[in-house]
C-alpha cells in the first residue's frame, strides 16, 4: 500500500476539522490581540494589551470564573450523588421500576429554556407558587433577587434538569456491572452497606469518573439558565463566564476582549479539567 | 456439630428446583452432591449459603435457626462454577476481603492470606490484577479466599468444571490435601458436582440429587455396589449405565427379541415378569460368539474406546479396552457380564445387584 494520493481521502474530513474548529480557534487568538469593538471594527494589533488589562483590571472576569466554578462543582456533585441514589434504587428488583426508570428521565427530555422560564414563574416573588406555599410559614424568600438565594435557585435548576442525565450514565453503569462479584460479596460477609462501599462504588469508578467530567464540561458551559431565570443578576451575582464573555462580545461588542476571555478561560479549562481527571482517577480507582 | 436440612421446599415456577430435602451434614466430614446439571445442587448450596429462600423447611445449624439469619452474617464460604473474583481488587486484597469484612487485626489478615495463598500455591501473585491470570489461577484466588475465612461451612459448587483437563486433575489432587487440612477444623465441606468420576475420587459421603429430590445417600462404595433406583445408577456412572426394558421368562432374559441371554444362578428366585435391567458400559464385551449390534457412534476417550451400539430398538453403550477407530453401522458382536447385572423394577427401585448379599 503505497498509494501517493492517499492523504487526497483524508480532506474532506480535515477540511470541516479546520473549518470548525481549527480555524475559530486560531481567529480567536488572533482576534484577542486586536483591538475590535464598535468604534473601531477590524484587525488591527494591540499585541498582549486585552491580556494584560483581563489579568491586572479585570476582577468582574475572574470573580465569574470563580463563581461558575462553585455553581458547577456544586451541581455536579449534587447531581452525582442524587443521580446515583435514583439509579440504584431501580437497578434492583423493586415494584413499577420501568415507571420510575422514564419517571426519573423525564427532565432531560424537556427543554431547558422553557423549563428554566417555569421554574422563574415558579420562583417569582410575589407571583410564584412557591412563595404562596411558604407564606402559610410566613415568609417570602427573595428567591431571585438576592445574591445568595439567586444562586441557589439557579443549583436548584441545574440540578432538576441534569440530574437525568447523571441517572441515566449511572443506571447503565450500574446494570452493565457483573453479577458475580455481588453474590461472592454477600457470601463473604459484607452487609449491603459494605457491599456498596467496597464493591458497588469501586465498580462504578471509571463510569462515575466518565459522567462526572461529562456534567463537569457541560455545566462549565452553563448559559441558558442563568440567562433565563437572573440574566446574570441581581448586580452580577449570577454572573458566570461565559455569560460574562456573551455580555462582553455581543452586548458590548468588544469583540477582541471577549476573545480575550474566551481563550484565557478555554486553556484554564483544559488544565483544569486534566487536573480534576487525574485527581478522580486517584481517589476513585486508588491507583 | 451438624447441618440440619428438613424438609426444604423451593418452587419458584412450575417445576421444583427442591423438593422435600431433608438432609443430615456433620462437621469434619466432606460430602458430594452427585446430580446432572439443572438437578437442583446449585440451588441447595445456595439455600444453604443464604442466597436462595426455600419456599418451605427449615435449616438447622448448631442450634440456630440458620434462615433466620441473613448471607452476610452466616459463617460460610462458597466457590462457584464461574470464577467469581473482584474485578477492581488485586489477589491479596480479593483473599483478605472476607477478613476485612469481619474487621480483624492487619496483621492478622497479612498472616492468614498468606497461609491461604500458600495452600493454593499462589505465592508471588499477591499484587497481580485478576484479569491478568489465567482461570486456574482465578480459580485459585477464589479457593483461597475461601479458605481464609475459615468458615465452618464451605461449599464447592463444581469447581473444577470450567477448567481444562490437565488443571482440573492438578487441582482435584489440591483439593483432597486441602480438604483433609480442613477437617481438623472441624468444618462442614460440601462439594458438587456432574462428574461420578470425580465424586468417586474425592471420596466422601455421596449425595444423589435429582429434579430436586434426594435419591440416595451413602458411601461411594455404596451408591456405586446397590443404585437405589435405575435412575441413581445412570447419574452414578460415566457412560451411564445402560438401562433397558426387559421380559424374565423361563430362566431368559429377553430385552428384544434377537437378544435374549440365560439368566444367572443368583438370579433364578426372581418370578417371571418385566423389569429394567442395568449394565455398566464396562460390562459389556467383544465376544466373537456374542450379539450382532450396530455401531452409531464411536468415540476415543483417553485409552478406552466408547461404543453407542444398537439392535434394533435396543441401545447400549460399550466401553471397549482398546483404542480402536469403528465406522459408522460395523456390526460388532458384543455379549454381557452376566455376573455383574443390575435388575431394577418396572418403578425403577433396585431388585437385585451383583454385589448384594
Amino acid at each position: 500500500m503505497n498509494f501517493k494520493h492517499k492523504y487526497v481521502f483524508l480532506l474532506p474530513g480535515l477540511i470541516v476539522l479546520i473549518g470548525i474548529l481549527i480555524f475559530p480557534i486560531i481567529f480567536t487568538v488572533r482576534l484577542s490581540l486586536s483591538g475590535w469593538n464598535s468604534f473601531n471594527p477590524g484587525l488591527d494589533f494591540i499585541g498582549l494589551k486585552n491580556y494584560i488589562r483581563l489579568f491586572t483590571d479585570d476582577p468582574r472576569f475572574w470573580q465569574s470564573f470563580f463563581r461558575l466554578s462553585f455553581l458547577a462543582i456544586t451541581t455536579v456533585f449534587l447531581q452525582y450523588i442524587i443521580g446515583f441514589a435514583l439509579a440504584h434504587m431501580v437497578w434492583k428488583d423493586i415494584k413499577f421500576k420501568r415507571f420510575f426508570r422514564v419517571l426519573f428521565l423525564i427532565p432531560m427530555m424537556t427543554t431547558p429554556v422553557i423549563m428554566t422560564v417555569i421554574w422563574r414563574t415558579f420562583f417569582h416573588e410575589s407571583l410564584g407558587p412557591l412563595n404562596d406555599f411558604l407564606s402559610i410559614f410566613g415568609v417570602q424568600p427573595p428567591w431571585l433577587s438576592s445574591p445568595g438565594l439567586a444562586k441557589v435557585s439557579i443549583i436548584v435548576v441545574e440540578v432538576w434538569q441534569w440530574t437525568s442525565f447523571m441517572f441515566l450514565l449511572m443506571l447503565a453503569g450500574l446494570l452493565s456491572l457483573p453479577k458475580e462479584p455481588f453474590l461472592a460479596a454477600a457470601v463473604d460477609g459484607a452487609s449491603p452497606f459494605k457491599k456498596f462501599i467496597y464493591v458497588t462504588f469501586p465498580l462504578m469508578a471509571p463510569i462515575s469518573i466518565g459522567a462526572i467530567i461529562i456534567r463537569l464540561i457541560e455545566a462549565s458551559k452553563i448559559m441558558d439558565t442563568v440567562f433565563v431565570l437572573t440574566s446574570g443578576g441581581p448586580g452580577t451575582s449570577t454572573e458566570t463566564s461565559s455569560f460574562f464573555i456573551f455580555i462582553k462580545g455581543l452586548r458590548e461588542f468588544q469583540m477582541g476582549y471577549a476573545a480575550t476571555a474566551s481563550f484565557t478561560y478555554l486553556i484554564i479549562m483544559i488544565i483544569s479539567l486534566t487536573i480534576i481527571v487525574k485527581v478522580l482517577t486517584k481517589v476513585l480507582m486508588r491507583e | 456439630m451438624s447441618l440440619m436440612l428438613n424438609h426444604i421446599s423451593f418452587k419458584p415456577s412450575e417445576e421444583y428446583h427442591l423438593n422435600d430435602i431433608s438432609l443430615r451434614f456433620d462437621s469434619g466430614k466432606m460430602y458430594t452432591i452427585l446430580g446432572r446439571t439443572l438437578s437442583g445442587k446449585t440451588t441447595l448450596l445456595k439455600t444453604i449459603a443464604g442466597l436462595q429462600t426455600p419456599d418451605s423447611g427449615s435449616i438447622n445449624f448448631e442450634d440456630t435457626d440458620f434462615l433466620s439469619i441473613p448471607v452476610w452474617k452466616r459463617n460460610v464460604a462458597m466457590v462457584y462454577q464461574q470464577f467469581i473474583n473482584y474485578p477492581h481488587l488485586n489477589v491479596r486484597d480479593n483473599v483478605a476481603f472476607p477478613l476485612k469484612q469481619r474487621k480483624m487485626d492487619e496483621n492478622l489478615i497479612e498472616k492468614e492470606v498468606q497461609e491461604a495463598m500458600e495452600k493454593v500455591g499462589l505465592i508471588g501473585f499477591e499484587s497481580r490484577k485478576i484479569q491478568e491470570l489465567s482461570g486456574g489461577q482465578q480459580q485459585r484466588v477464589a479457593l483461597a479466599r475461601s479458605l481464609a475465612k475459615k468458615a465452618k461451612i464451605l461449599l464447592l459448587d463444581e469447581p473444577l468444571v470450567n477448567l481444562d483437563y490437565k488443571l482440573r486433575e492438578g487441582l482435584r489432587e489440591e483439593f483432597k490435601k486441602l480438604f483433609n487440612v480442613s477437617d481438623e477444623s472441624n468444618s462442614i465441606l460440601i462439594y458438587a458436582s456432574t462428574d461420578p468420576l470425580e465424586a468417586m475420587q474425592l471420596n466422601g459421603d455421596i449425595i444423589v440429587i435429582d429434579e430436586g429430590k434426594i435419591l440416595q445417600t451413602g458411601t461411594a462404595k455404596d451408591v456405586f455396589e446397590n443404585p437405589a433406583t435405575a435412575k441413581v445408577a445412570e447419574i452414578t456412572n460415566d457412560p451411564a449405565m445402560n438401562i433397558n426394558k426387559c421380559l424374565i421368562q423361563d430362566n431368559s432374559l429377553i430385552m428384544n427379541d434377537s437378544v435374549q441371554i440365560q439368566i444367572p444362578d443368583e438370579l433364578k428366585s426372581v418370578p417371571n415378569g418385566k423389569y429394567l435391567v442395568g449394565i455398566r458400559a464396562t460390562d459389556i464385551y467383544l465376544d466373537d460368539q456374542g450379539f450382532a449390534f450396530d455401531v452409531e457412534i464411536s468415540e476415543i476417550s483417553g485409552s478406552e474406546t466408547f461404543l453407542h451400539l444398537r439392535n434394533k430398538n435396543l441401545k447400549c453403550v460399550a466401553t471397549i479396552e482398546e483404542v480402536k477407530t469403528y465406522n459408522t453401522n460395523e456390526v460388532v458382536k458384543i455379549n454381557f457380564d452376566k455376573s455383574k447385572i443390575y435388575l431394577f423394577e418396572e418403578s425403577g427401585d433396585l431388585r437385585h445387584s451383583p454385589y448384594q448379599q
